[in-house]
């Protein structure tokens, strides 16, 4: 397949102060695909991640989204270089995020969270936001909580709010940042599930996680990294069962022996 | 001596509620403004203009560090000179608004720091913008985080009002000025006014304190 | 220019009587609020008047409180001048909050220190001026100075009953020589001024006192 990535992350890096969190990133997301980014704490996932969207102010390299630059016009990549906020809305557009620690907003009902992005983001018709967000929230498998308040919800049940929250908007491209790692373990597989639904429905997803099996089991590429860089990527078959590089053996030894399926070899 | 008494009452009676129904009415007003100006006070504060912020500490620390009096007569005077005339309604809500502003501002700021990180980052993936983001997301949580902090600063907003009786605003003050200037009974007139006030200000303490239950029952 | 100049020295007797009434009402109410506070603990069924007390003078304006002693008080036979009035009625205002603060503070002591104190057969004084007031003043001190502050520019309203102090001063230049703008300015300015110094010499205070504190 030889179109346009949707997203696209050139050279990208990040520094706070003198402190290098992100260096000579590079990745190419096609529509449809599956991204996931592992790696031990501190690697740069997640600051990877976060420059996606412009969470974080990447201050080297370039972001395309679907063929525009995001957060900056030029060449400059100081903070006063910075796009102002309609126009990183305007190129981010076609993203949305699911969060660790979930992000609702607690002093709205489920529904109201769900709805919120499409009426006060898009401008939408509450009553078109409303149907758009109960067909959200029963996607998740939670239409029976669409009046509940997040407190009173658990922590599987908040997080898939949070994707349905994500999906409500029609993204071409989710973000999801280590989903699961806030979960109870018991709580964790009711979220794993929903996004695998996602994932067989199509939706291009770049991950940042720490189930190694899932990723393996859903991915089309994993990326690993160390350091704030990429050290090994590819397919998950080959990368999980003969990791190429020493380091990339090291972090997999507590799965060594587990097996790791690859998505390609799940038929069904 | 009492039948006396209960009689003065009846006169007492209609001004002074009178009165305080002007205190409440303009201690109302400048309390409300002065919610808007501290929460634009906040987002000065916590802005980019390092002179917005050095703006807000000026302001912050005059009006918390000069007198209501001093600032009451200034704001009622100092437009005369300039050849303006103020009503003295308008000029005591505004200096009530500008006095409070400057607690309020302190007293939300602390609203706004609780509310967690994430939901903001929230707010900006899914391009609520900033306006948005400040009435749907931060105020509600704002405003339930700081509602017994706010009651009392109310409390205190009726209590130093009593100085608008100097530019002859007939507020509760002022009319009990008027009921002693009648009756020469200033030992009787003053303790039911300061009854008046105390039952005010206890009412809204009560309220205050059902408020700060609440909300610790919630969390 | 030369306008300035002629009232300065007033503005400058007037800064004296702001600072006098003030600082003597904070130097009673000082000593009732910390005596209100021992009391309540000391005396059993004191708390009730304790409590009665600090409702009645933190419930009402303090306006209020001046213009019962100053022209009620003459009805049962006791009239005082207004300077008096003033720093009577400040005080006892001022008594109140005062009271509170030192309440608060005692209370900032841990219990069990009390407890400990007290199984090792120290006395309920000793505990008092030994444990508890050391550790509760040197918590209490920022209060405290912020709670002159307060005293000094609660001292204003006493301008009402013609106490010749600043805010009555400026109001009078200002009737006398119909400049508005610079009186009034030099008003909130000394109120400024002053206000800051004392909060400026109680963060310096507070940093001595709680300087075996940091390492």
């Amino acid at each position: 397949m030889s179109t346009l990535p949707l997203l696209e992350l050139r050279d990208v890096g990040k520094s706070y102060g003198a402190n290098r969190v992100l260096r000579g990133f590079n990745l190419s997301v096609q529509p449809g695909e599956i991204v996931s980014l592992i790696g031990p704490s501190g690697s740069g996932k997640t600051t990877a991640l976060r420059c996606m969207n412009f969470l974080e102010r990447y201050d080297e390299g370039e972001v395309w989204i679907d063929g525009q630059l995001l957060g900056y016009s030029g060449t400059g990549r100081r903070e006063a270089d910075r796009d102002s906020e309609a126009k990183v809305d305007e190129v981010r557009n076609p993203l949305s995020m699911v969060f660790q620690q979930f992000n609702l907003w607690p002093h709205m009902s489920v529904r109201e969270n769900v709805m919120a992005p499409l009426v006060l983001g898009k401008k939408m018709p509450k009553a078109q936001a409303r149907t758009l967000a109960d067909q959200a929230l029963s996607r998740v498998g939670l239409s029976a909580k669409a009046d509940a308040y997040p407190a009173r919800l658990s922590g599987g049940q908040q997080q898939r709010v949070g994707i349905a929250r994500a999906l409500a908007v029609k993204p071409r491209l989710m973000l999801l940042d280590e989903p699961t790692s806030a979960l109870d373990p018991e709580l964790v597989e009711e979220v794993l599930q929903v996004i695998r639904s996602l994932a067989d429905d199509g939706m291009t997803m770049v991950m940042v996680t720490h189930e190694m099996s899932f990723a393996a089991q859903i991915s089309d590429r994993v990326v690993f990294m160390e350091a704030g860089q990429i050290v090994e990527s590819g397919a998950p078959g080959p990368l999980f069962n003969a990791p190429k590089t020493e380091r990339l053996q090291q972090f997999l030894k507590p799965w060594f022996n587990r097996s790791l399926t690859p998505r390609a070899q799940v038929t069904s | 001596m009492m039948n006396d008494f209960s009689s003065r009452m009846a006169l007492y009676w209609p001004a002074l509620i009178q009165g305080a129904l002007t205190t409440l009415w303009l201690c109302a007003i400048g309390m409300l403004l002065g919610f808007v100006l501290g929460v634009l006070i906040h987002l000065l504060a916590n802005g980019r203009s390092r002179a917005g912020v050095a703006f807000t500490r000026v302001y912050v620390s005059f009006f918390r560090g000069t007198p209501m009096l001093a600032q009451l007569l200034l704001l009622f005077y100092l437009p005369s000179a300039l050849g303006l005339d103020i009503p003295p309604m308008v000029a005591a809500a505004v200096a009530l608004a500008l006095n409070t502003a400057a607690y309020q501002s302190q007293i939300l700021s602390s609203g706004f720091a609780a509310i967690a990180k994430g939901q903001m980052e929230a707010a900006s993936v899914f391009a609520l913008g900033k306006y948005n983001t400040l009435v749907h997301i931060q105020l509600p949580q704002v405003l339930r985080l700081t509602s017994p902090a706010l009651i009392s600063e109310l409390i205190d907003v009726i209590k130093v009002s009593a100085v608008v009786s100097v530019i002859s605003i007939t507020d509760l003050m002022r009319v009990s000025q008027q009921l002693v200037s009648q009756t020469y009974r200033p030992l009787e007139v003053y303790l039911v006014a300061g009854l008046f006030y105390l039952l005010l200000t206890s009412v809204l303490s009560v309220l205050g304190g059902l408020l700060e239950r609440r909300w610790q029952e919630r969390s | 220019m030369q306008e300035l100049m002629s009232y300065l020295p007033e503005f400058a007797n007037a800064l004296l009587v702001t600072l006098g009434v003030s600082l003597a009402a904070a130097v009673i109410g000082l000593t009732l609020g910390f005596a209100l506070n021992a009391a309540r603990i000391a005396i059993p069924g004191f708390a009730l008047i304790y409590s009665l007390y600090v409702w009645l003078i933190r419930g009402t304006p303090f306006l209020a409180q001046l213009a019962v002693i100053y022209f009620g008080l003459p009805v049962i036979g006791l009239r005082l001048e207004a300077v008096e009035a003033s720093i009577l009625s400040l005080a006892l205002y001022s008594g109140a909050y005062f009271a509170e603060l030192f309440r608060s503070a005692w209370a900032s002591v841990p219990h069990g220190q009390v407890e400990a104190a007290r199984v090792h057969g120290i006395s309920g004084v000793r505990v008092f001026w030994h444990v508890q007031a050391p550790q509760a003043m040197a918590f209490a001190l920022p209060l405290l100075g912020n709670q002159v502050i307060l005293t000094i520019k609660e001292s204003a309203v006493t301008s009402i009953i013609t106490v010749p102090e600043l805010t009555m001063t400026a109001g009078r230049i200002v009737s006398t020589t119909f400049s508005y703008v610079m009186p009034y300015a030099l008003l909130v300015l000394s109120y400024w001024l002053l206000t800051s110094s004392v909060a400026a010499i109680a963060r310096a205070l507070g940093q001595r006192m709680t300087r075996h504190l940091r390492g």
